[in-house]
């Protein structure tokens, strides 16, 4: 059964979870991230004493169960995030944890490209709608953009050449992408 | 156009999904330790992930990865021992809820199936307890009938044998006064108590017919032709029977001044009916005891195996007993329920204009 489950997506693991209240799946799904929660958890620890963590990661696999009942769940990476810098933030208010608008639109052509991976002829499609969306994006996007995805040079090589840092690097990418999808969202013309 | 570019596949990269970072995939970014492929793969994951940069950077700023590991380790420990008796007891839960969903199942189907066998059994029985009544009215209808029928059945005794004897009779008293001295010794020497008994019933007829002897002569010829032409009517019966009594008295007018012939005559005539009776009686005798054990079957409510006799009755045998037969027959089907054939049973009877004619007519009539 472990072995079935852990080949499942996130997706699948979610909705197992939620309509056949299957402990398993949430089990599979809480193994699959315990490492970066981990990680991403460690400083808090080690930072502040009063923390201990026999107490921090049951109550908040707790609470990610809890809130994996009720939440609407695009991208689980987002949402363990969230619910991990709740309870490290306000350990005694549960905040809600909603997806961005601008994280919407890209996942909605996350989805379309996933779709598109099979079909030829949606694939051509989308391929000519996204040039179009990169032509109209400006220069300095563009070309980090070209730079990172076309011509896959690394992190490293990227802020040797533009004299950034990673971080910076990172966001101004993210940023560009964020760009990119509302172009193609919105200012698509044939 | 831009598609004619070698890269332009290259363009969906961009928005494609890859899977966060796995355990091992973390620590080997840090130190290094990945394919260019892989790299590019891990690299273009973070700038979409929150939550893997932060992993990393926080991995970053740690002096070693030991903690990291070891933690990890525990956490995944700590959901599996979690999960794992939580999903056993929730499937066993799961298999009992089943098991007891099945029994009530089970059970209700019981319950439907007893309650039907129940209303089937009680609607049998009162299609039994319907069917019942008739054959008890039936019964106690039957010593009416029964007696009827048994007068009707004394008659035909009565009327064969004097059918029969109506022909030798005569011969027999012309032959007596011609053979008068001879026999009677034989006789009286053969059957001495029996002669005895017969001049006392030879007597007792002579004082009855003593009357009716002289006049009926003429009479008597007439009567000889009526029996020529129907000899098998009750009453020609009879009166053939009269006729021979009549003869005899004629024969024991002349035969008066001497006694002795006149009684030998009697005592040779006397038994011979006796034995031809016999002789006729037994066919009457076989159908009556078939109708009597059809009668028998029909008290006992046996009604296919009296209505199976009184068939064989009606095949076989012939007068009285067919219309009997087919009399009873009727009533057999109309405690049956078969109405239509007893209703057909009862016109038959009807047709056959014999002495049920009345019966089956009111019985057709209150059906």
């Amino acid at each position: 059964m472990q072995q079935q489950l852990t080949n499942l997506s996130d997706k699948e693991l979610i909705s197992r979870a939620r309509k056949q209240h299957d402990r398993e799946a949430e089990g599979v799904l809480m193994d699959r991230y315990s490492h970066l929660l981990v990680a991403v958890t460690l400083p808090h620890i080690s930072q502040q004493s009063n923390l201990d963590p026999n107490v921090v990661f049951p109550s908040l696999l707790q609470r990610l169960s809890a809130s994996l009942k009720t939440q609407t769940i695009y991208k689980v990476n987002e949402w363990i995030l969230h619910i991990q810098k709740g309870y490290l933030g306000k350990p005694e208010k549960n905040t809600p944890f909603y997806p961005s608008r601008d994280g919407r639109d890209l996942l909605h052509i996350e989805n379309t490209v996933d779709k598109a991976a099979t079909n030829i002829i949606d694939r051509q499609d989308l391929i000519v709608r996204l040039e179009q969306a990169l032509q109209r994006l400006n220069a300095d996007d563009r070309a980090l953009i070209t730079q990172f995805y076309l011509e896959n040079k690394p992190f490293s090589d990227l802020s040797a050449t533009t004299g950034i840092s990673r971080e910076k690097l990172r966001t101004q990418l993210k940023a560009a992408k964020g760009k990119l999808a509302k172009l193609f969202m919105n200012g698509y013309v044939k | 156009m831009l598609s004619s570019k070698p890269n332009n596949d290259k363009v969906l990269k961009i928005f494609s999904t890859i899977r966060c970072l796995s355990r091992d995939q973390l620590p080997r970014y840090l130190e290094g330790r990945l394919t260019d492929v892989e790299k590019h793969l891990v690299e273009q994951h973070l700038t979409d992930c929150d939550l893997c940069f932060d992993a990393l950077q926080a991995l970053e700023k740690e002096e070693n990865t030991d903690r990291y590991q070891d933690l990890t380790n525990k956490l995944q420990r700590y959901v599996h021992t979690s999960i794992q008796p939580v999903s056993h007891t929730q499937k066993i839960a799961q298999y009992t809820r089943k098991e007891k969903n099945k029994e009530h199942m089970l059970v209700y189907f019981w319950i439907v199936a007893f309650i039907g066998l129940g209303i089937g059994s009680v609607y049998v029985m009162r299609g039994h307890i319907r069917n019942q009544p008739p054959p008890m009215h039936i019964m106690a209808g039957l010593p009416a009938k029964d007696s009827s029928v048994t007068t009707a059945v004394s008659n035909p005794p009565v009327v064969t044998p004097v059918d029969h004897t109506t022909t030798p009779a005569p011969e027999a008293t012309h032959t007596a006064p011609v053979t008068p001295p001879a026999k009677p010794v034989l006789a009286a020497a053969q059957k001495p108590v029996d002669s005895a008994a017969l001049k006392k019933a030879a007597a007792l007829k002579a004082a009855q017919h003593k009357a009716a002897a002289d006049s009926i002569r003429k009479v008597q010829q007439a009567n000889l032709l009526k029996q020529k032409q129907d000899s098998i009517r009750k009453a020609a019966a009879d009166k053939a029977d009269k006729d021979n009594k009549a003869k005899d008295d004629d024969n024991k007018a002349p035969a008066k001044p001497d006694n002795k012939p006149a009684q030998v005559a009697k005592e040779q005539k006397a038994p011979e009916p006796a034995k031809k009776e016999s002789v006729a009686a037994s066919p009457i005798n076989s159908d009556e005891y078939l109708y009597k054990a059809a009668m028998v079957y029909q008290q006992q409510g046996n009604l296919s195996e009296a209505i199976d006799r009184y068939r064989r009755l009606e095949a076989v045998s012939s007068g009285k007993y067919v219309e009997l037969a087919r009399y009873q027959l009727a009533i057999c089907y109309r405690s049956k329920g078969q109405m239509g054939k007893a209703r057909r049973m009862f016109r038959e009877v009807i047709r056959m204009d014999g002495s049920m004619k009345d019966a089956a007519k009111q019985a057709l009539d209150s059906m």
